[in-house]
């Protein structure tokens, strides 16, 4: 595909596109340079009009959803997208939220990304974009904050959190074994979902209950050092 | 009077006098009861389900008709985690153990005038055979001085009222109405406070610097990002008595002439962050934070951040990072936090428990602080005594104690009799403490000596059967992770040492390693850019130093004589012993074990991930399934051996 690819104005079209082009250029009797421009132009256009405002995507949004009522007549492809923008627009709403509850405010970006975590149980691109959009904060800072704490996702996660403790305490009463346990059972690795986002395996450094050790959770609920067979039962429940 | 009152109708204190006459009217209150059952809801009795004997309390007591008369209480860590779930009855302190929702009704009736004590659920002194009723008794509590840590046992920490019964904003009211800031200062700059967080840095030194340091708004920090493993002191002072931490705060702020505080606590401290806001809200409510606190002029707010996971943010420089919103990475202090802190101002930044301390140096004097604990570091630390020792919990004791103290004496010893081998303290960034030194008394100072740190109070004991390289191994992987990578010797001698180390465990070793390790440690101890560089090479110096001879046996004949070691060891049964009884073969995971009735059962190496099922589960009168130290393993018997015979009485 690549090879087949050139540059008019600048801009890289490859084959179905110039085959496209060509064709809008006998409709309209511009040239192939002019079309795109032309295009380019009118995306400009878009952007500049609901860029003029305070909160530029937050009206682009409105419009979008607008205008989704307005193709739900029309056709039901249509509408199955229109589903899909909805759904959108209510997750950055749900967003949103948490944003001004923490006052729109950069430094508390950890707080905010914290709570979309809990809420979402992962951080999805668009989230991010959005939160970097709202709070002015560039995209490569909200990426190494995401990138850096242990707490952040930016993969979906399964429906139950398995954590297996590999504080010191449990380490020494024998974290190891239990670890290649639970990875047996549920033939997952550290860090990993299985296909029907049923169960995460992750390990974390102390759950704080040194007590108990070695010790594991299953959806909040605390297991002390279960064998094979109590492994398979938790995760047979659940 | 039940649950003890959880609405109140809190009149806004306008003065030192409103809170004086509050605690009197409070105690005359509460004179009508006469007992109270302290049920520990913290995490770790909380994970054994404690609310649920806190609810059975409740309502045998509603049942009985008892409510005007006993009390039940909602408290924070008791300590001894081991034993949880716990209730602790009041005035007499007994202390029951492990108790169920079942065991209920019968503590009840035990309040009752001339009843017994509920026996079996007393603590059992294994030396003596004797049950022990009161905390003065049971050898776990005996020894502590829980001066910081006492007050968990009556207080309920969704309760104001229970801290300000107690005397609680007391220090606060007196240093409000006859102490100047610079008077607090040098009162904790004569009780010779030091840091409880690790590095031991004389508090009122800081404060005093602050104060001195130009710049406002000033800001002071509750640092309770408390991320060394296995140590959880911190948190069970937060979530078992936040007002401690709060007044410490406000105390401090109002010292260096600061009007916000941040409390910065850890994501994973459910309970902490579910008790904080609400004694804040609480705080403000009787108007000890916000404007003009008890008249004095004296405004102040504090704000809760939520860490997000990571070892280095409890940094000091990180954590003030984070607090700006930024990632949380160490910048190098060529000027001090307490100088240029969070936004380029003045901060002073403590850990919980040296928070938790100021109240009680104000309320009774540097010279009270100044006669616990040694010539160089005073008062009592709390330590989390965890790993392979009997008692596992949280033990408060004087500074200066010696570590045989607090692990036989208050620890019980080592579970399950084994030898005792080394004592890690510190943290990650500790080193272990062979068992030549267990005399040393405890306190800053004398833990460096040896190579090692008092850290945060962390406490782990370890036995014969825990391998000191496996250890190493486990330290360094755990700080690799967490270092930043900022700086180039923390990250790549680091991931240098993991490298190293995951070799030698793996038998894949070579006798030049050991030196390897030295050397990369002593780079990694100058080059560093902050203290987690700089003290990470101390577990695989200490270790290599108190026990190179482990070391030798992995790298020389690749064994791992603790039997720890995955790749190493082979578990093998013993054909002789092997009864059939076919559990290790059901429960195995990998299916790696065959056998049949009356056969000897076989582990297939090939198969055997090492997860230790068979060795567990292995009935203890036969316990045919031995670990070995190395490979390879012994032949195995042919497929079809039938079991040795045994005589009537064997079965």
């Amino acid at each position: 595909m690549d090879k087949t690819k050139s540059r008019i104005v600048g801009v890289r079209v490859n084959k179905e596109q110039e085959t496209m082009l060509s064709e809008l250029q006998q409709k309209s009797k511009l040239t192939k340079s002019e079309l795109l421009l032309k295009g380019l132009e009118t995306l400009a256009e878009y952007y500049s009009d609901s860029g003029a405002e305070q909160e530029p995507m937050q009206t682009a949004l409105q419009r979008l959803e607008s205008e989704a009522v307005r193709h739900m007549v029309s056709l039901r492809k249509i509408r199955r997208k229109e589903e899909a923008i909805k759904e959108f627009v209510r997750e950055i709403r749900k967003i949103d939220e948490i944003i001004d509850r923490h006052g729109c405010n950069p430094s508390m970006l950890i707080q905010i990304l914290l709570d979309v975590q809990k809420q979402n149980n992962w951080l999805s691109k668009p989230a991010l974009v959005w939160i970097s959009e709202r709070l002015k904060v560039p995209m490569t800072r909200i990426m190494q904050i995401a990138t850096f704490y242990t707490m952040f996702s930016l993969e979906p996660q399964g429906r139950q959190t398995v954590q297996v403790c590999l504080g010191t305490a449990c380490h020494v009463r024998g974290a190891n074994e239990l670890l290649t346990r639970t990875q047996s059972v549920l033939n997952l690795k550290p860090g990993e979902t299985d296909l029907e986002m049923k169960h995460t395996l992750k390990t974390v450094n102390c759950l704080g209950c040194c007590a108990l050790g070695p010790v594991m959770t299953v959806a909040g609920a605390y297991h002390s050092n279960p064998s094979v067979a109590e492994l398979k039962e938790l995760f047979k429940e659940s | 009077m039940n649950e003890i009152r959880e609405n109140i109708t809190m009149k806004k204190l306008k003065s030192v006098k409103d809170i004086k006459r509050l605690q009197k009217t409070l105690l005359a209150e509460r004179k009508g009861i006469r007992k109270s059952i302290a049920v520990c809801e913290g995490t770790g009795c909380h994970a054994y389900k404690s609310s649920d004997v806190a609810d059975a309390f409740v309502k045998e007591i509603n049942k009985r008709g008892l409510d005007k008369e006993i009390g039940v209480r909602r408290t924070g860590c008791h300590g001894f985690c081991e034993r949880g779930p716990m209730a602790k009855i009041f005035p007499e302190k007994i202390f029951y153990f492990k108790v169920k929702p079942e065991d209920v009704p019968e503590i009840v009736e035990s309040t009752l005038p001339g009843k017994d004590l509920v026996e079996k659920l007393l603590f059992l002194d294994d030396k003596t055979g004797k049950r022990c009723a009161y905390q003065h008794e049971i050898p776990f509590y005996k020894l502590q001085n829980p001066v910081v840590f006492g007050n968990n046992f009556l207080i309920n920490p969704k309760d104001i009222e229970d801290y300000i019964a107690l005397g609680g904003y007391s220090a606060l009211a007196k240093a409000l109405s006859g102490m100047t800031p610079a008077d607090v200062v040098e009162e904790i700059k004569k009780a010779d406070l030091r840091g409880r967080g690790g590095g031991g840095f004389p508090a009122g030194l800081k404060w005093e610097t602050a104060r001195d340091a130009p710049g406002q708004p000033k800001y002071v920090i509750v640092n309770a990002d408390e991320g060394d493993p296995g140590a959880y002191m911190d948190r069970s002072v937060l979530e078992g008595n936040p007002h401690s931490v709060l007044e410490g705060l406000m105390l401090g702020a109002y010292a260096i002439g600061s009007a916000q505080g941040f409390v910065y606590v850890r994501q994973e401290y459910g309970i902490a962050i579910e008790n904080l806001p609400i004694a804040v809200a609480q705080a403000k409510q009787l108007g000890l934070l916000g404007d003009n606190i008890l008249g004095s002029g004296f405004s102040f707010d504090v704000m809760i951040h939520q860490g997000a996971g990571a070892f280095v943010s409890g940094e000091s420089s990180a954590l003030m990072s984070a607090i700006e919103g930024r990632v949380g990475e160490p910048r190098p202090k060529y000027i001090r936090t307490a100088v240029k802190g969070v936004w380029e101002k003045p901060s002073v930044l403590n850990n919980v428990e040296t928070w938790a301390n100021v109240p009680l140096i104000i309320n009774n004097g540097s010279d009270w602080f100044r006669s616990l604990g040694t010539q160089t570091s005073k008062g009592t630390k709390i330590f989390s005594l965890v790993g392979k020792v009997k008692y596992t919990g949280l033990v408060e004791v004087p500074m200066g104690l010696t570590l045989r103290q607090i692990v036989y004496d208050i620890g019980g010893g080592i579970r399950g009799d084994r030898k005792f081998k080394a004592v890690q303290t510190g943290g990650p960034s500790g080193g272990c403490i062979p068992e030549q030194f267990l005399d040393l008394p405890v306190d800053f100072d004398e833990l460096s000596k040896v190579g090692s740190m008092m850290g945060s109070g962390g406490m782990i004991v370890m036995d014969e059967d825990t391998c000191m390289v496996d250890v190493a191994r486990y330290f360094t992987r755990f700080l690799a992770d967490e270092s930043c990578g900022k700086c180039i010797p923390c990250r790549e001698g680091l991931r240098q040492m993991r490298r190293i180390l995951k070799n030698i465990t793996e038998g894949k070793g070579k006798p030049a390693d050991l030196n390897l390790l030295e050397e990369l440690g002593d780079f990694l101890k100058e080059a560093s850019l902050c203290a987690l560089g700089q003290t990470a090479a101390n577990p695989v110096l200490s270790t290599l130093e108190y026990f190179r001879g482990e070391y030798e046996a992995h790298v020389l004949h690749k064994q791992c004589p603790a039997r720890v070691c995955q790749s190493l060891i082979v578990f093998y049964i013993d054909p002789l012993k092997c009864s059939a009884c076919a559990t290790c073969r059901k429960q195995c995971p990998t299916d790696a074990i065959s056998g049949d009735k009356k056969l000897v059962h076989i582990i297939d190496q090939g198969k055997c991930i090492k997860c230790g099922t068979c060795f567990q589960v292995c009935p203890t009168r036969f316990s045919a399934v031995t670990k070995l130290p190395g490979g390879p393993a012994p032949e195995p018997v042919a497929y079809g051996t039938k079991v040795a015979q045994k005589s009537k009485g064997e079965k």
